[in-house]
């Protein structure tokens, strides 16, 4: 049995939009757990959740019932709060301080050893690719260097678990993939991560689970691997000799090619369909699996949202 | 309390680097001026002209400071979401909002002390006196200000920035006023003006109380009683003020 450096328990929240309005329901009893040292990746689509999620387990927000505990303490504790490196949706800015001093600014709050404090920024700097920029006004930064900069604000004081809302959204290529490379290089130092991403392709590289949250619930969790076998179930055909217009097997997908039709077929009517192809005198060119993405499963669950 | 020192730290900081101290500047020159005319019009004494104006100059400018940058300052924490980094350690709700409110304090204070020197200073050099009483009353608009900061506080934390500095400033004015109306109406007994004027005389405090100004232009004594009792008054309240703040601000969602 794994370790468990963050557990969710039946959250709920609504919120009251103001005068005359009716309170929205934004989170419907969502449960998860996240084992220590692993990379998990929280999708949904937009309005989800997600980010409320991550502000009631920061203590940002309070949730109406649910229980959340970090490390296996109840998460509004000061001990669970220290071990939570967390980086909002939105690079916050004083338009007052440098680089450098808002990360001091931090330091201090972590209540990190006084004497250190100075290297541990010129640390946490280098790591995000900040140094140069360090002593300029934060008023005079970029979003992607504000967000490079909240990011280092996270990793301060070496946080068991990180919690990263959208860490690459905003970023150039190389950005991101600096921020990739930051979240492996926090993996291989045994940091449980915890990140909300509309990017998929960086999910699938770098989660070893995900969870999907779709109005206000948890929709499907589990490895990468898992979910996308059990989208597998799909496959492409192709046939000559016959119209698909005509199948009575229900399809996915058809195509028609230059002198061949081409269709996708569910994985439990492959057989009805060869039986069928081959009752009607057409003749099969091809058959394979269709190796789902990560990318299918997900939407499938996005825009079966409502139900 | 690492935390709150820093957050205040941060605050004064802020306040300095928005320029709070143009204020002062402002102040200095304006008392220099206005102590050259009075010195030039005025026939009778012009040494309690100048103490009677600046120290009512002092809290005027104090006051500015105390009800425009405590609640800007404090929502713009808030709005702006640099709270989010803050409140996301391990820090307490109420260490933030008191770490906000010492900052701000420190800032009047530092205006505060700085333009009593400049007066003192007026006095030396035109009157050829020095007058202590100037540092009492001085030290009395400080404890308003703690108490005038405390109740900005919590505003910020109750409304919005625009709202927040308006009833600030009410507090600020009615707190000097209602001690009179409430003995002017004394003998009204006619509707709703009674009780309205009652209840605001309970529950806002007696910012006269601070006012030591008469006192102190006119060499009158003050007693150690009276000034014990202000003290408490002020610290108390402001105490209260603020505990009120922190319980509001404990179980607000920040989104
Ligand atoms: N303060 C609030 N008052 C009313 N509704 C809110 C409030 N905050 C969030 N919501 C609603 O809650 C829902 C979830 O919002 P949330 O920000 O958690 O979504 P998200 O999954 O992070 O979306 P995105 O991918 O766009 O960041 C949205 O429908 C939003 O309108
Ligand atoms: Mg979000």
């Amino acid at each position: 049995m794994a370790e468990i450096a963050l557990s969710v328990e039946g959250l709920h929240k609504s919120f009251d939009p103001g005068l005359f309005e009716r309170r929205v329901d934004v989170l419907k009893g969502l449960s998860l757990e996240v084992h220590r040292g692993e990379t998990f990746g929280f999708l949904g689509p937009n309005g989800a959740g997600k980010t409320t999620t991550i502000k009631a387990i920061t203590g940002l927000i309070r949730p109406d019932r649910g229980r959340i505990s970090v490390c296996g303490l109840p998460h509004d504790r000061l001990e669970a709060r220290a071990r939570i490196g967390f980086m909002a949706e939105q690079p916050y800015v004083y338009n007052h301080l440098t680089g450098r001093e808002f990360l001091e600014f931090h330091a201090e709050l972590l209540a990190l050893p006084r004497a250190r404090v100075g290297a541990r920024v010129a640390e946490v700097l280098e790591l995000v690719s900040m140094t140069g920029a360090a002593n300029r006004a934060m008023r005079t930064f970029s979003k992607g260097m504000l967000q490079r900069l909240s990011l280092a604000q996270a990793l301060l004081g070496r946080p068991e678990l990180l919690i990263l809302d959208e860490p690459m959204s905003g970023l150039d290529p190389v950005g991101r993939r600096d921020v990739r490379d930051l979240i492996l290089a926090e993996k291989e130092r045994g940091t449980t991560v915890f990140f909300s991403s509309h990017i998929i392709p960086d999910v699938e590289t770098i989660c070893d689970r995900v969870a999907i949250l779709v109005d206000g619930t948890v929709r499907a969790v589990g490895e990468v691997r898992e979910l996308v076998a059990q989208e597998a179930e799909a496959y492409e055909l192709s046939f000559v000799g016959g119209d698909a217009v005509d199948l009575e097997t229900p399809l996915l997908a058809s195509h028609r090619g230059s002198d061949a039709w081409w269709v996708r077929v569910a994985g439990e009517h492959r057989d009805a369909l060869i039986r069928e192809l081959a009752a009607s005198g057409a003749r099969l060119v091809a058959l394979s699996p269709v190796r789902s993405t990560l990318e299918e499963f997900v939407l499938r669950h996005y825009e079966g949202g409502g139900r | 309390m690492r935390a709150v020192a820093a957050i205040a730290r941060n605050t004064f900081r802020e306040a300095l680097r928005d320029r709070v101290l143009y204020l002062f500047l402002g102040f200095a020159v304006l008392l220099l001026v206005c102590s050259k005319l009075f010195g030039l019009l005025t026939v009778g004494d012009e040494g309690k002209v100048i103490k009677d104006f600046g120290l009512a100059g002092i809290q005027l400018f104090t006051m500015l400071i105390a009800v425009m940058m405590s609640v800007l300052l404090i929502s713009r924490e808030v709005d702006s979401r640099t709270v989010y980094n803050i409140l996301a350690k391990p820090v307490r709700r109420w260490q933030f909002l008191i770490g906000k409110y010492l900052g701000l304090l420190a800032t009047v204070a530092v205006n505060l002390a700085l333009m009593t020197a400049v007066l003192l200073l007026v006095t030396v050099v035109y009157l050829r006196e020095f007058d202590a009483g100037l540092l009492f009353a001085a030290a009395m608009t400080l404890l308003e200000m703690a108490l005038l900061t405390a109740f900005a506080t919590l505003f910020a934390v109750l409304t919005r920035p625009m709202l927040g500095t308006v009833f600030t400033l009410a507090v600020f004015v009615i707190g000097h006023v209602a001690e009179d109306i409430w003995l002017l109406t004394q003998h009204v007994d006619s509707g709703i003006v009674r009780p309205l004027v009652v209840a605001v005389h309970a529950v806002l405090p007696n910012l006269e109380r601070f006012n030591f100004k008469a006192e102190v232009v006119h060499g009158l004594g003050v007693s150690s009683g009276e000034v014990a009792l202000t003290v408490i008054y002020g610290l108390a309240y402001t105490a209260m003020v603020l505990v009120l703040a922190c319980a509001r601000f404990r179980t607000k969602d920040l989104v």
